[in-house]
């Protein structure tokens, strides 16, 4: 008998998810009912969970699918990739550490704790609060929709891109209720490795069943479409502009976001950052490796995609066993996954922390807080579902645009985590927040990226020179804070306080 | 700003490698297809080689305790 290979996708991605439940069931066992527990892994993570999880969380389905279908529509240029995967490991290697030392030092459990504590004030508190959920639900949407296309090409469109999502988005809240951050970070280490291998794996076997290796791809590719091997691109995509703006955007926009910037409170030691920031961009750039070979080789053998972000798993069902099809879309299914279940992390923590527990009950148990977060998971899986079967847009457009909007935090955080003579104000950031995302909008989607410039960039450039302007004429945070809080900075980073 | 030896090191190595893979110098020097390196084009190949060497400079700095 004969199974067809649907059947077979299916049934692993099925099998996958299977085992990410049991692994939420186990790790809610292990959890204590305490909100450093269930929110931040008790600050006990050590090198390779907190590596897997980064990653993991990092590489998204952006990484399986949309990276394809840019190589795939817009040539070599994505290979970009590769200069924000490298500055994230810079930034974590110089800011994990700090922000790991504050949030040790004053119990600090999302990014809006630590900026409100810094600048002394509620309104930057509900002002990041604000921004960290509405721009990683963007996120959530990209997830979701990832997992829609996965599960349906897997099924053969027997599975609709509907009920695919609703299935996924049910599944990761399920582990992240049972248990916690702690379900997420174990689920990742699978999801991390699984992806790696999947991605790798899949694309050297389709180079040589295709074109029998690389090699030969890379030839054909040249003959068949030069105009995919240099800059900008086929469309005049990948301007100098947009180059420098996808990097920082992609760079400190994802690393702002809230899902990251939790990971860094988490870690046991500010050692294992420094290693975290000196090795991840070994596996983020890496992975983009094969995806080149995907796209550019997919251009050559299937022209004319409608959607090009489906070119790995067409290209699977078509030339790969069914076994090994069914292997890699799961790990397409754990890229977007392990990626989605920490935003909803992120954002179950932040509404836990920065808006209930602030504004509306302050001192119930914590095991009241354990249980609000569990609803507020529901309650974001039923907006990220909507927002992902509502619309449907090309994945790293999006990713883009919520990168844009996280990296407006950027001058904040770097007021706090840089002690130096002169520093940013609360009406500065606050000034320089709301002056960036107007910008943002004006740049992204009135007049998208003027002058060849990424609308992320133009928006930050507005940002820090209000920050700046503004602080200098405003009160700073009281002498106090500054000595407190950069006094911790300078003892992590140097010592002993300056 | 690096207040030791080695972290001028590793910051002044960090930004001019990484200028190498911004622009102009990606759309202009890099731009090419040929010498391909087996088989991989000229650009991606010079690309990674910067990559692979920003790596080596982080993993530099993490060994002298920067």
């Amino acid at each position: 008998m004969t199974v067809e290979p649907w059947v077979v996708a299916t049934g692993l991605i099925f099998v996958y998810l299977l085992a990410t439940i049991v692994l939420g069931i186990v790790a809610n066992r292990r959890m204590t009912v305490d909100m450093e527990d269930f929110l931040l892994y008790g600050r006990k993570a050590g090198f390779v969970v907190l590596y897997l999880t980064v990653v993991a969380t990092f590489h998204s389905a952006f990484a399986f699918l949309g990276s394809g279908g840019f190589f795939y529509t817009h040539g070599i240029g994505f290979w970009a990739a590769g200069t924000w995967t490298l500055l994230v490991g810079a930034i974590t290697y110089v800011l994990g550490p700090r922000i790991w030392a504050l949030g040790k030092a004053f119990g600090y459990i999302t990014p809006a704790d630590m900026l409100a504590d810094y600048y002394e004030s509620e309104a930057v508190r509900v002002a990041v609060a604000i921004v960290s959920v509405v721009f990683t639900i963007l996120y959530i949407q990209v997830q979701a929709q990832g997992l829609g296309y996965i599960i349906n090409v897997a099924s053969g469109d027997r599975i609709s891109f509907e009920l695919g999502t609703l299935i996924l988005l049910v599944v990761a809240a399920t582990y992240l209720m049972a248990g916690g951050l702690r379900a997420v970070y174990w689920t990742d280490v699978i999801q991390g490795v699984w992806m790696y291998l999947a991605v790798w794996i899949g694309a050297t076997y389709l180079a040589y069943e295709l074109f029998g290796g690389p090699v030969e791809l890379w030839r054909q590719v040249r003959e068949v479409h030069p105009e995919l091997l240099s800059l900008p691109g086929p469309r005049g995509f990948f301007t100098p502009g947009m180059w420098i703006g996808m990097t920082i955007t992609l760079s400190f926009g994802i690393v702002f976001q809230p899902h990251m910037m939790i990971r860094y409170y988490t870690a046991v030691d500010s050692k294992t950052l420094k290693l975290l920031g000196a090795t991840t961009p070994i596996y983020l750039m890496t992975l983009y490796i094969p995806a080149a070979l995907v796209g550019l080789g997919g251009a050559v053998a299937m022209p004319g995609l409608e959607v090009p972000d489906t070119i790995f798993p067409e290209l699977l069902f078509a030339h790969a066993p069914p076994i090994l099809t069914g292997v890699i879309l799961a790990g397409a299914t754990a890229a977007a996954m392990s990626t989605l279940d920490s935003i909803l992390h992120a954002n179950m923590s932040v509404l836990t922390r920065d808006v209930y527990q602030r504004y509306i009950v302050r001192d119930a148990s914590q095991s009241h807080y354990v249980w609000v977060g569990r609803g507020i998971v529901v309650a974001l899986l039923v907006v990220g579902y909507f927002l992902s079967v509502r619309t449907f847009d090309f994945l790293v457009v999006l990713v883009t645009l919520s990168g844009s909007g996280a990296l407006q935090l950027g001058p904040a955080i770097v007021g706090v985590c840089f002690p130096g003579p002169r520093t940013l104000t609360r009406s500065g950031v606050l000034t320089g927040l709301v002056g960036g995302l107007v910008v943002l909008y004006l740049t992204l989607v009135v007049i998208p990226h003027p002058l060849g410039m990424h609308g992320g960039l133009w928006a930050l450039l507005v940002n820090t020179a209000l920050a700046v302007g503004v602080s200098m004429v405003t009160a700073p945070p009281s002498e106090e804070t500054r000595a407190r809080i950069h006094g911790e900075v300078e003892r992590e980073v140097y010592g002993s306080p300056s | 700003m690096p207040r030791t030896r080695d972290g001028w090191i590793a910051t002044i190595a960090f930004v001019a490698l990484f200028l190498l893979a911004m622009p102009p110098v990606t759309h202009t020097v890099w731009n090419r297809v040929d010498p391909t390196v087996g088989g991989f084009p000229f650009l991606f190949v010079a690309l990674l080689a910067v990559y692979c060497a920003l790596v080596g400079v982080l993993v530099w700095a993490l060994r002298r305790g920067v």
